[in-house]
């Protein structure tokens, strides 16, 4: 109704508009010169309108963005819910540990007291632990804070260093001391582990399963404390076939297959004859009847192979467990109750099972790690499997260069592999890369796309005979003006 | 101000080069000192050299 008013009043008013125009009644003639665009394809641009009509229109358009971008955030939400499935619901997982009230006021404190300036936070929290054991500290907290930053600073590391080839080279050299033996049985479960320089070269190539994957799963609390919940927990993680808990007897005269469950294992796992007929009955192209101990399939198209086949298929059948843990052992650990160690890994699974710690249960397998927990857990897995795997074998290599490869490693949100598909594959410069491995291709893309190498980097400025824009060739030098003498 | 290590470095090196190329020395020397090096880094130490850095912010 008042779209056809409008529209009449404007094909009757398009010679009084310009009357109308020399008003500053705002909406109304906002209103009429976006109807009349649509009508008549005339732009026009008067002076008293340039006022207020631009700024409404900046308005709309920026209200027209915010519900833009609240409704395409949604479907992106919705993408990521996608791909979490579950199959149970949620367990309940213990709450994660919150600071305490004293030290969140000493934080908020020496915020203030920074004021925008930097501190690393194991340094806050060293301080802060510090400061909450005696009283005296408190009223200290300016002249510590103002200290530390000074030593800090000292301590930072000068612009223009080289600190990429320093880590480097930090690392290279303790390399050449390390062990080429792949794996021994790590003392406390026995079960293979890579170790030495194969190890610190699957990570650093970001492998995407390592050669001996294996998992610490540690327990909640009732259940780390009580043996039957922890064998319970284990029994739902370790893989367990149809093989080792029934005896398959196949009847070559009837082309049917009896599958006898042994009633004690069956009890053992807590399992019941239903689960497994349940699990039986997803073979395609047969048909499982349950009887009282015992289970017959028989095919739907009777043939000598199909019935071997199925034979096969049913000796490997995965009757519970979790797929990619191979074995499991429990011990019972002096302060820590019972834990689970795994030869295998799939941490996506297994933190979804009942009993299991979220928060404390580890994997050494890095791009599970990222893909479940984020990249930032990634980083810090890989810090720790490499610092683990030097220490292991006696170096002690500081923990900044090993920051540094890792960092690097997964700066643009994916673990990239150093190596040339990784990160050097992504460098800018042409002759860099040429200069690292593959030479003649990279020329020749290059050259047929008409690149430009900018010389910014230290191996094309070595090729070319320039002083390399790093340390004491990043400093200008200027006169200084003289100074006038008194 | 506070010079980064290589920013001694260079500048240190550069007054060695003048120096040994014949510029005359801004400081009192005492009469053993006789490399070009070890006359610079003694007008280093008592900021009596005219060249300084120029810092670029990022």
């Amino acid at each position: 109704m008042a779209k056809k008013q409008t529209k009449k009043q404007v094909k009757n008013k398009t010679k009084i508009k310009k009357i109308i125009l020399k008003d500053t009644t705002a909406k109304k003639t906002v209103k009429k010169e976006k109807k009349t665009k649509k009508q008549t394809k005339i732009s026009p641009k008067k002076s008293p309108q340039k006022k207020t009509s631009p700024k409404e229109k900046i308005e709309k358009i920026r209200k027209k963005k915010k519900a833009e971008v609240k409704t395409t955030k949604k479907p992106k939400q919705k993408e990521k819910k996608l791909v979490v499935k579950r199959e149970t619901p949620p367990p309940k997982h213990p709450k994660p540990i919150e600071e305490s009230p004293e030290h969140k006021k000493i934080r908020s404190e020496i915020n203030k007291i920074l004021d925008g300036r930097f501190l690393p936070l194991a340094i806050l929290d060293d301080i802060i632990s510090k400061v909450s054991e005696e009283q005296k500290l408190q009223s200290k907290l300016k002249v510590i804070i103002s200290k530390s930053l000074a030593e800090y600073d000292k301590n930072a590391v000068d612009p223009s260093e080289a600190c990429g080839i320093v880590g480097a080279q930090s690392i290279g050299e303790p390399g050449t001391q390390m062990t080429m033996r792949t794996f021994h049985y790590a003392g406390v479960a026995e079960i293979n582990v890579t170790l030495g320089l194969p190890r610190l070269i699957e990570i650093v190539d970001a492998r995407s399963i390592p050669s001996t994957p294996m998992m610490n799963i540690y327990l909640r609390d009732e259940f780390r404390l009580n043996s039957d919940l922890a064998k319970e927990v284990a029994n739902q993680i370790e893989i367990t076939r149809l093989n080792s808990i029934a005896d398959i007897e196949t009847d070559l005269t009837n082309l049917v297959i009896y599958v006898k469950p042994n009633m004690k294992t069956l009890k053992n796992k807590n399992i019941s004859i239903k689960e497994v007929g349940e699990i039986i009955k997803k073979i395609r192209g047969i048909d499982a009847k349950i009887d009282k101990d015992s289970i017959k399939i028989s095919l739907d198209d009777p043939s000598y192979k199909k019935l071997l086949d199925v034979n096969e298929t049913l000796k490997d059948l995965k009757v519970k467990g979790i797929d990619g843990i191979k074995r499991i052992i429990i011990r019972n650990e002096p302060k820590e109750g019972y834990v689970i160690y795994s030869e295998g890994s799939n941490l996506e699974k297994v933190l979804q099972v009942e009993g299991v710690d979220p928060y404390r249960t580890t994997t050494n397998d890095i791009q599970a790690v990222g893909r479940t927990l984020g990249i930032e857990a990634a980083r810090n897995m890989i810090i720790q499997e490499a610092h683990n795997t030097l220490s292991e074998q006696g170096l002690n290599v500081d923990l900044r260069h090993i920051m540094l490869v890792s960092d690097v490693m997964t700066a643009d949100g994916t673990i990239r592999a150093i190596g040339r598909h990784g990160v050097s594959k992504e460098k800018e410069s042409v002759l860099s890369r040429a200069a690292f491995e593959i030479t003649v291709s990279h020329l020749l893309q290059a050259a047929r796309r008409g690149e430009t190498d900018k010389l910014g980097g230290v191996a094309e400025n070595i090729i070319v005979g320039q002083p390399v824009n790093l340390g004491t060739g990043a400093v200008e030098l200027v006169m200084k003006r003289s100074k006038k003498k008194e | 101000m506070i010079y980064t290590r290589f920013e001694k470095a260079r500048i240190v090196g550069a007054r060695a080069l003048q120096i040994s190329m014949g510029a005359p020395t801004l400081i009192k020397l005492p009469k053993d000192v006789i490399s070009p090096i070890d006359i610079a880094m003694l007008e280093f130490k008592e900021d009596a050299i005219p060249i300084t850095v120029k810092r670029v912010q990022n």
